[in-house]
């Protein structure tokens, strides 16, 4: 195609945009919820992946023992522990300490009332496993101690996570799948209906032989731009957002806070990515709805 | 240029437009095509733009085969011919010169050639001077002038002009078959349909009468108006 022709074509498609502003604007605000629910989808579903693996590669365990087991018995139970041969490591860390922790949610008069026996934590040993696909059994070990109350098990978080993750996937999967109908259904309809504002444009074009790709290619660009606009809105939206999620995520569970994927890492990625999808969608709805009506109403010329 | 050869049209409600045609238009004829209302006009010149495919029979128009014609031929076969509307089909929004460029921009002109061709055909049908008005700031005759520069600026081997002075004057109406007229004495094959007898009587040619969808009288009769020579000039420019 000639120079002079697509830029032309592309000024027509450009126009159409703003000729039918209403139904564009409702096909951006849709494109655009929709992007950003994938978006936030995929990337929760990403992060929740990242902290899965972070948690698999943690070797560290922590036990906690009975309440009313002794100090001296507390680390008798400590040398008992670091006797297992998978042990790498094995710190005690006081009730006390654990307690400390706490002081300032607490407040000072709470915190004074939970010293010596009326302290509720028990005392825990932060145990460091040397080979992980042992973890089990050492778990299984450990636990049949005697004075060991209970152990974290990362695993069963793991677990927990994994199954969130399936859950995030699945339905983001049909999230993204609906809502894409729809975006769809939208997009097309916007360009049906610029379409139907310039059929009689169209029959003129098709008099004087214009070709059906000729005839196309404005409302491509014109799907195509808005693909493109919603692409850009609710990628910069995601990007601006992700940071403050990502903090009150971190404050929220402390272990969020270095597991998850650093926004650095992956602006560029979701700016391309929203863009290009934009722009795909945008280019299907369009060519669906004009080639339909070009295989329908758009031989028209005297019959119009 | 145009050969129909046992032609019949049968819509898909049943209706049959027309029945058993046969006929051979040569290049440079001037034909006019009545009848009344309902008579299968419509459906003769559909057939040879290619909107509507024959039921049965064979047709060749600017040597396309309009029986065999793939999808992607037919804007080639259009762009042989030139169409004038009854109802001018010009774009409201657009100007005098952009309703005219429109028909080149929509075959890829470029644009410089489009300045130059449509400057031309503007001087052609007189509306110098005209070029950024709108549509609804023309008369009835001009805006039919626009439209026929239209059908004329992509130099077509053949007009075919749908009731063309059925929404203007009789005094414009004289002056775009006079336009036609001269646009034919240089080459270019001309099809009129039509339901102004006067406009028939006056301008002579061929005439063709299709009633109940079938020919009931195909002969020529005596012109009583011959074009000026400059004009005739004029337009050898722009046809050729």
């Amino acid at each position: 195609m000639k120079f002079s022709s697509s830029s032309y074509l592309v000024k027509e498609g450009l126009k159409n945009i703003w000729n039918n502003r209403m139904m564009s604007l409702a096909s951006i605000i849709v494109l655009v919820s929709c992007l950003i629910i994938t978006g936030a989808a995929s990337l929760l579903s990403l992060n929740v992946s990242k902290l899965i693996a972070g948690i698999g590669d943690d070797n560290q365990i922590n036990v906690y023992l009975d309440y009313n087991l002794s100090d001296i018995d507390s680390i008798k139970l400590g040398s008992t522990i670091s006797k297992i041969k998978n042990v790498d490591e094995c710190i005690f860390y006081s009730k006390d300490e654990g307690i400390k922790e706490f002081k300032d949610k607490l407040g000072n008069d709470l915190y004074q009332s939970m010293q010596g026996d009326e302290n509720p934590l028990g005392n825990v040993y932060k145990v460091r496993l040397k080979d992980l696909s042992d973890y089990k059994h050492t778990i299984d070990q450990i636990k049949n101690i005697d004075g060991v109350m209970s152990i974290s098990d990362r695993a069963a978080i793991a677990r927990t996570l994994t199954k969130l993750n399936y859950f995030v996937t699945l339905v983001g999967f049909w999230v993204v799948l609906i809502l894409g109908v729809v975006t769809l259904f939208i997009i097309s309809n916007t360009i049906k209906m610029t379409m139907y504002s310039r059929r009689f444009e169209i029959s003129i074009m098709k008099s004087v032989g214009a070709t059906n790709a000729f005839v196309r290619i404005p409302f491509i660009i014109e799907a195509m731009s808005i693909g493109l606009i919603a692409g850009l809105i609710s990628s910069i939206s995601l990007i601006c957002i992700y940071n403050p999620v990502r903090e009150t995520a971190g404050n929220m569970i402390s272990m969020i806070g270095t597991s998850t994927i650093p926004l650095e890492d992956i602006w560029l990625q979701i700016l391309l990515l929203f863009s290009g999808s934009g722009i795909l969608i945008g280019a299907i709805g369009g060519f669906i709805s004009i080639t339909k009506y070009l295989r329908k109403e758009g031989g028209e010329i005297l019959g119009w | 240029m145009i050969h129909l050869e046992n032609v019949s049209k049968v819509y898909p409600n049943g209706t049959e437009a027309l029945s058993n045609i046969s006929l051979d238009i040569e290049q440079g004829e001037f034909v006019f095509i009545v009848g009344p209302s309902g008579a299968g006009k419509s459906t003769f010149l559909k057939l040879l733009i290619h909107e509507e495919k024959a039921s049965f029979g064979k047709i060749k128009v600017n040597g396309y085969d309009m029986m065999k014609i793939k999808n992607r031929k037919v804007p080639y076969l259009r762009r042989t011919m030139g169409i004038v509307f009854q109802d001018f089909r010009l774009i409201d929004k657009m100007t005098v010169f952009d309703n005219i460029a429109f028909a080149m921009r929509a075959i890829g002109a470029p644009e410089k050639i489009i300045k130059k061709r449509v400057a031309h055909v503007v001087s052609l049908v007189g509306l110098e001077g005209k070029e950024k008005c709108r549509p609804n700031e023309l008369s009835g005759g001009e805006q039919q002038r626009v439209s026929l520069a239209r059908a004329l600026v992509n130099k077509p081997e053949m007009i075919i002009a749908d009731e063309p002075t059925g929404n203007i004057d009789p005094k414009m109406s004289f002056e775009i078959m006079k336009k036609l007229v001269e646009i034919n004495s240089r080459g270019t094959t001309i099809i009129v349909v039509t339901h102004e007898h006067e406009l028939v009587r006056e301008f002579g040619g061929r005439i063709i009468i299709i009633n109940g969808g079938m020919i009931e009288r195909d002969e020529k009769i005596p012109t009583k108006y011959h074009p000026p020579e400059s004009s005739v000039s004029d337009f050898e420019e722009v046809i050729s």
